[in-house]
């Protein structure tokens, strides 16, 4: 483990139910767990949903590398929780002594960037269902994701909602609630209340490279 | 230990789209990593310079390769493992400082293309989000994580849309949060009816000067006891009194507030009323009976609970009478208090400084 004794004018203490941050609050700081578990979650319609459950040594809040950013999630404690807290203006210090956290945050940027940049493949699609079914892609494209599950062939089943969809084609609910239910017409998925399948991901695949210009 | 490559001009080290997990650093030579920009579709060649690393973001996340490495000269390259870059990286911090600039740069130019394309820009939401993630934990009785939420939203948004519903909302989830506890009591804010009628405030609102200090509410308007279930006769008699004072019949809340504070029975009650009876006085328009009634407070409870509220309501009050200075002297003593940096009498004392000109 890193060697963070100097840094306890950085540390914070959040005490179980304490809010670190909130989703659409404007964030400056991000956070390394020393102990204790964080909890990530999203209000989607009028359900708070758990994305993630974190702790030591993991890194949250680094898209405040952003200027002006709002959270895209609220980071609760779920027990009592030590973190480091960091900005923009400070971190290199701690990354300059600590490595192991430097090459952290490094791992969590080209994520990120990926993430970006995935994210904008899909909004420069112009047909909204190849948008809608390039979504699916992503999802499936991202090795270890929980919203993944792989049930064999060509079938796939994702922990997603209509909500969560709209969000990443930058569409909204309404008009993806509606073309999912013509993809649900025509078979290739089946709609639940809290995943959705996709019955054949390379129909999928071929669907959206059809339409992507060249 | 990574192992040195040698290629020949005009072969490729790399192609788009393939696994890779390698880290290269050259050595010796030219390469340019070729691809197109996703935005424009332009041609890109980006050329290496010795001693500069590539392939790093597809080999550490694991990520199809996004550009063709082409040797343009005679090069040798460096090839590391993931395991030997992370085991290399611990002994040159700078190379990996270096590189999360870099990162970080990228990670804000391709967030910015992202936001350009979205029909609505996160940033614009934000403020109604953060309000409606404030509502959320109100109506589920989440008391502190609304406290903060709402807090937060009157700090960066104090003349905003929806600042005067979460001002009220920040004082019900104070006061429940005070008197229940967390996830205990009744619903403040009941289904999405709260919701639409606090939208349709707020728009009614937008037009008007929001600055204006509207008269204080009750801590108590939003919350509706259960039929008096399980509450005392000083407590029923405490809410009806805040219910008279949301319906703005303060004559009538101040009868029954002297009544209970008269009485003398259940301490806690006692206490309220005594501090409710002073925000009648002010609603009321009398300045000064207000101002006579909590100095009587501070003096004979220094430590009272709502000390930030009485402090404020006392600014506002001299503030109605004309006199400046003495407002300005007891907001900046709200601020000057120990404690919460958040809490809803911080925040509109320093708003009203603000308003005033100069904290």
């Amino acid at each position: 483990m890193a060697d963070l004794a100097g840094f306890s004018r950085f540390a914070r203490t959040y005490h179980e139910g304490e809010l670190i941050f909130s989703e659409y609050e404007p964030g400056d700081s991000f956070y390394l767990i020393q102990a204790g578990r964080v909890r990530i979650t999203k209000i989607v319609g009028d359900i708070e949903k758990n994305i993630d459950i974190l702790s030591a040594p993991e890194i949250f809040g680094e898209m405040a590398i952003l200027e002006g950013a709002p959270r895209s999630a609220t980071a609760i404690a779920e027990e009592t929780v030590k973190v480091l807290e960091f900005n923009r203006a400070n971190f290199e210090i701690l990354m300059m002594g600590n490595p192991q956290i430097a090459l952290r945050l490094l791992k969590v940027f080209t994520k990120r960037i990926y993430d970006q940049k995935r994210r904008f493949m899909i909004l420069t699609l112009d047909d909204p269902q190849a948008k809608i079914a390039d979504v699916f892609l992503m999802l499936d494209e991202t090795q270890g994701s929980m919203n993944q599950g792989d049930i064999g062939g060509d079938k796939r089943e994702f922990k997603v909602t209509v909500d969560d969809v709209a969000h990443w084609a930058g569409m909204n609910p309404a008009e993806v609630q509606s073309l999912l239910g013509h993809f649900s017409n025509q078979r290739r998925v089946e709609l639940y209340a809290d995943h959705i399948v996709v019955k054949n991901i390379n129909d999928f695949i071929r669907f959206v490279n059809s339409k992507r210009k060249k | 230990m990574p192992k040195v490559g040698t290629y020949r001009a005009n072969s490729v080290i790399y192609f788009q789209g393939d696994q890779g997990d390698k880290i290269f650093v050259l050595q010796r030579g030219k390469v340019s990593l070729n691809y197109n920009d996703i935005e424009t579709g332009k041609l890109i060649r980006e050329i290496i310079q010795t001693g500069e690393f590539f392939g790093v973001k597809s080999a550490l996340g694991r990520y199809p390769r996004e550009e063709n490495a082409v040797v343009l000269e005679d090069a040798n390259v460096l090839a590391f493992t993931v395991p030997e870059f992370e085991a290399f990286s611990m002994s040159n911090t700078r190379i990996i400082i270096k590189m999360l600039k870099v990162f970080s740069n990228q990670l804000r130019h391709i967030h910015k293309q992202v936001e350009n394309l979205m029909e609505n820009p996160t940033a614009v939401n934000a403020e109604i989000g953060l309000f409606k993630t404030g509502e959320y934990y109100l109506r589920n009785r989440m008391y502190s994580q609304a406290r903060y939420v709402l807090g937060r939203y009157l700090t960066y948004y104090p003349a905003g849309k929806m600042a005067e519903p979460a001002g009220r909302y920040l004082e019900s989830a104070e006061a429940a949060l005070a008197r229940y506890g967390d996830g205990k009591g009744p619903a403040p804010l009941v289904g999405s009816q709260a919701s639409a009628q606090a939208s349709t405030q707020a728009a009614n609102q937008s037009r008007q000067d929001i600055t204006a200090e509207a008269p204080p509410k009750a801590a108590s308007a939003q919350i509706r006891p259960t039929d008096g279930a399980g509450l005392s006769d000083v407590a029923k008699e405490y809410y009806n009194a805040v219910s008279l004072f949301s319906q703005e019949k303060y004559q009538d809340a101040l009868k029954n507030l002297k009544r209970i504070v008269d009485l003398g029975e259940e301490s806690e009650y006692v206490a309220k009323a005594e501090f409710d009876m002073g925000r009648c006085l002010f609603a009321l328009g009398q300045w000064d009976l207000s101002i006579k009634h909590f100095t009587a407070i501070v003096q004979n409870a220094p430590k009272h609970p709502d000390m930030g509220d009485i402090l404020y309501i006392m600014g506002q009050s001299w503030d109605r009478k004309g006199d400046k200075a003495r407002a300005k002297a007891f907001f900046t003593k709200v601020l000057s208090m120990p404690g919460d940096d958040d809490s809803s009498a911080r925040i509109k004392a320093k708003k009203a400084l603000n308003a005033m000109g100069g904290a």
